[in-house]
């Protein structure tokens, strides 16, 4: 089915990818308990990619990640990091070359945003103007402004912009692996979501092998090239693309875990740029001739048109009773509606379903990054989308139940 | 001493947009404004008198100044002293590896400002001997535990997420402690620092009993010789001395403090 082909994420090429974080036989024993922390963790990241251990509270997950950096040391295992063994090595200098983002952040409070951003830089010894260029670089990248927050303080900067910060932060010396525990956990949930989408976007631009823990699966659906869902003592029940974690859980575990709607979840995986979007939307210029814009619009199966401002951007959407009223003298840039509606290819199917019931004209539109539109997503586009993995849900099940079919005859 | 320290940070926290060094102009010249208005009014009333002989072989400029000079002696070198012993100690204690000795040391601070401070600078004394080293191993007895005190609160209440990033971004326990935990635990440990001083000031008042003077000897002098005006120059003094080494501390404190915070 081609469908489900273009749905499902492009599977990282297993063959080619080399990998980039080992933990083999990672063990944590606290003294005074009886029982592991974490308990012979294996797990292989590949290089570029973004793993997400997710799992209930207590289940190890942050201890995990904290024996990677030797913020707590293994009692046994060993710590691979592009193939070298990081076990015994000088845990400081290790640290300075593994990003690290927590979850309120953790920035000195007493510095300036300039020089949170700068302080691994300066641990490595960079000179003043590199650092400075790289702060504003990074603040840049992150979407804030370099001469308006370089100066600032922690305090005086919302939840959003000190996790942004935090972020920044921690790709300051372009370290090759990031460890986030949790980095959006403690923001409310619009801009949770906008950071979610920013930070994907970020990773696009620097492809850095991150271990990302989080306790909420839909987070880890969204975000993760390959999940690793956690029991007790850090324990992997699954480790597996999200596709697969919704479509084929491994045992009860997982699928409680995942709980109910897996299919709505699975919006959260297909990305606009992976569906084929309507393309054949009738457009024009909002400075073209009224007369020029209803030829297209004619010579179009839709009942209204984009109109485009100079840059390809979307601007407003009109029928034909607007044109109406563009010929009694209206500006065509002021009638019909504004586009509300608009996602970047990046955005889930999640996000565009979002914006496109919040919308006005039940559909929504997708530019690239610098604005310029590219095509539509509609209502129907989704539910395809929907119908395609409740289809290999129900396979998946049906499956089960055939093999289960035998034994359960035999037993009545 | 911690409520006072938790209490003094917590008004001097500003939440306003943009940190700014200190608050409003009252709390920078209100004190020192109240001070020259007690002093001048002092030594109007007292220039007004007729001093007899007695009186005036106290109340003369040589005599207040040594007097006034005395004292700062003694209350500089001990604070000096207890800062540098108190600050490193209490370092030291707020290191996991020393929460086993912690109540055994915060009770041997505790003898010292919980037994009179006349009564320890006697005992002091009595094992040594007279003398200005004495008196200041005395001073230091009173006012080693709110700054001990002070440290220890102060690095406690670091926020824990701050020291955690800074040694996951690779920084040295040693780094974390300078600049981190104790530029952010600056502004509890100066309220420390400010509570020994004024201890030491009003300690300073007993050198006279163990001939050791300061302003003590002036207070002491209106008592036995029965003269109000020697007495109540004496104890202005001390009271002034105290609030304006508070103040100039408090000050000092706030230029000094990080910013941001």
């Amino acid at each position: 089915m081609t469908t489900t082909d273009t749905l499902t994420q492009a599977d990282p090429a297993r063959s080619g990818a080399k990998p980039m974080i080992e933990l083999v036989g990672l063990t944590k024993r606290f003294p005074g308990t009886a029982e592991a922390a974490v308990d012979g963790l294996t797990l292989t990241v590949d290089e570029g990619e973004i793993t997400v251990l997710v799992g209930p509270s207590g289940c190890g997950k942050t201890t995990s990640m904290e024996l990677i950096n030797r913020l707590i040391e293994p009692t046994s295992g060993r710590i691979l990091i592009d193939g070298k063994d990081m076990t015994h090595t000088n845990p400081d200098e290790l640290r300075r070359h593994i990003g690290y983002v927590i979850q309120e952040t953790g920035l000195l409070p007493h510095r300036t945003i300039a020089q949170n951003v700068g302080t691994v830089p300066k641990l490595l010894g960079w000179d003043k103007a590199r650092i400075a260029a790289r702060v504003d670089e990074l603040l840049e990248m992150v979407g804030m402004d370099p001469a308006t927050y370089r100066g600032r303080y922690p305090k005086e900067l919302s939840g959003g912009q000190r996790q942004r910060v935090g972020v920044a932060r921690a790709l300051a010396a372009d370290p090759p692996v990031m460890l986030m525990d949790e980095p959006f956990g403690a923001i409310d949930p619009i801009t949770r979501e906008r950071l979610q989408n920013e930070f994907l976007r970020l990773q696009q631009q620097v492809r850095k092998t991150i271990i990302f823990v989080t306790h909420d699966i839909d987070e880890a659906l969204k975000m993760g090239d390959r999940i690793a869902v956690l029991r007790n003592q850090s324990h992997i029940a699954q480790y597996d693309t999200p596709e697969n974690l919704l479509t084929s859980p491994a045992d009860d575990y997982v699928s409680d875990f995942i709980g109910t709607g897996a299919s709505l979840k699975r919006l959260n995986l297909s990305r606009v740029r992976d569906i084929e979007m309507a393309t054949d939307a009738p457009t024009a210029s909002v400075s073209a001739p009224v007369a020029e814009v209803r030829a297209a619009l004619l010579a179009s199966s839709w009942t209204s048109l984009l109109l485009l401002d100079a840059a390809g951007r979307p601007a407003r959407w009109v029928t034909s009773r607007d044109l109406a009223r563009a010929d009694q003298g209206a500006v065509l840039a002021e009638v019909g509606l504004p586009v509300e509606a608009i996602v970047e290819p990046h955005a889930t199917l999640a996000d565009a379903l979002d914006e496109l019931i919040a919308s006005n004209v039940g559909c929504t539109v997708v530019v690239d990054g610098s604005g310029a539109y590219q095509g539509i997503v509609d209502l129907e586009t989704i539910m395809t989308v929907v119908r395609t993995v409740r289809d290999e849900y129900e396979r998946f099940h049906l499956a089960q139940k055939l093999a289960q079919q035998p034994a359960d005859g035999q037993a009545r | 001493m911690a409520d006072t320290a938790l209490a003094t940070r917590a008004t001097g926290a500003s939440d306003r947009a943009v940190p700014r060094r200190g608050g409003s102009r009252l709390s920078w010249f209100g004190m020192p404004v109240l001070l020259a208005v007690i002093l001048g009014a002092t030594y109007l009333w007292v220039g007004s008198l007729e001093l007899d002989t007695i009186e005036r072989r106290t109340l003369n400029a040589e005599q207040l100044t040594r007097s006034t000079l005395e004292h700062l002696h003694m209350t500089a070198v001990s604070t000096a002293i207890v800062i540098v012993l108190a600050i490193p100690l209490g370092v030291l204690l707020s290191r996991p590896f020393a929460r086993p000795v912690v109540p055994a040391v915060l009770g041997v601070a505790n003898i010292g400002q919980g037994v009179p401070s006349f009564g320890l600078i006697t005992i002091v004394i009595l094992w040594t001997s007279l003398g200005f080293w004495p008196m200041i191993i005395g001073l230091v007895a009173c006012s080693m535990l709110p700054i001990l005190r002070n440290t220890m609160v102060g690095l406690e209440q670091v926020d824990r997420t701050a020291v955690k990033a800074s040694r996951g971004m690779g920084m040295s326990p040693l780094q974390v402690l300078l600049r981190v935990e104790l530029p952010l635990a600056f502004p509890v440990m100066i309220a420390g620092i400010r509570t020994a001083l004024i201890i030491n000031v009003g300690t300073a008042t007993l050198g006279t009993f163990f001939g050791q003077g300061g302003l003590g000897f002036i207070v002491y002098n209106g008592i036995t010789l029965n003269r109000t005006p020697v007495l109540i120059t004496g104890v202005v003094l001390v009271s002034a001395l105290a609030l304006l080494v508070d103040y100039l501390a408090g000050a000092l404190g706030r230029l000094l403090a990080p910013r941001g915070l």
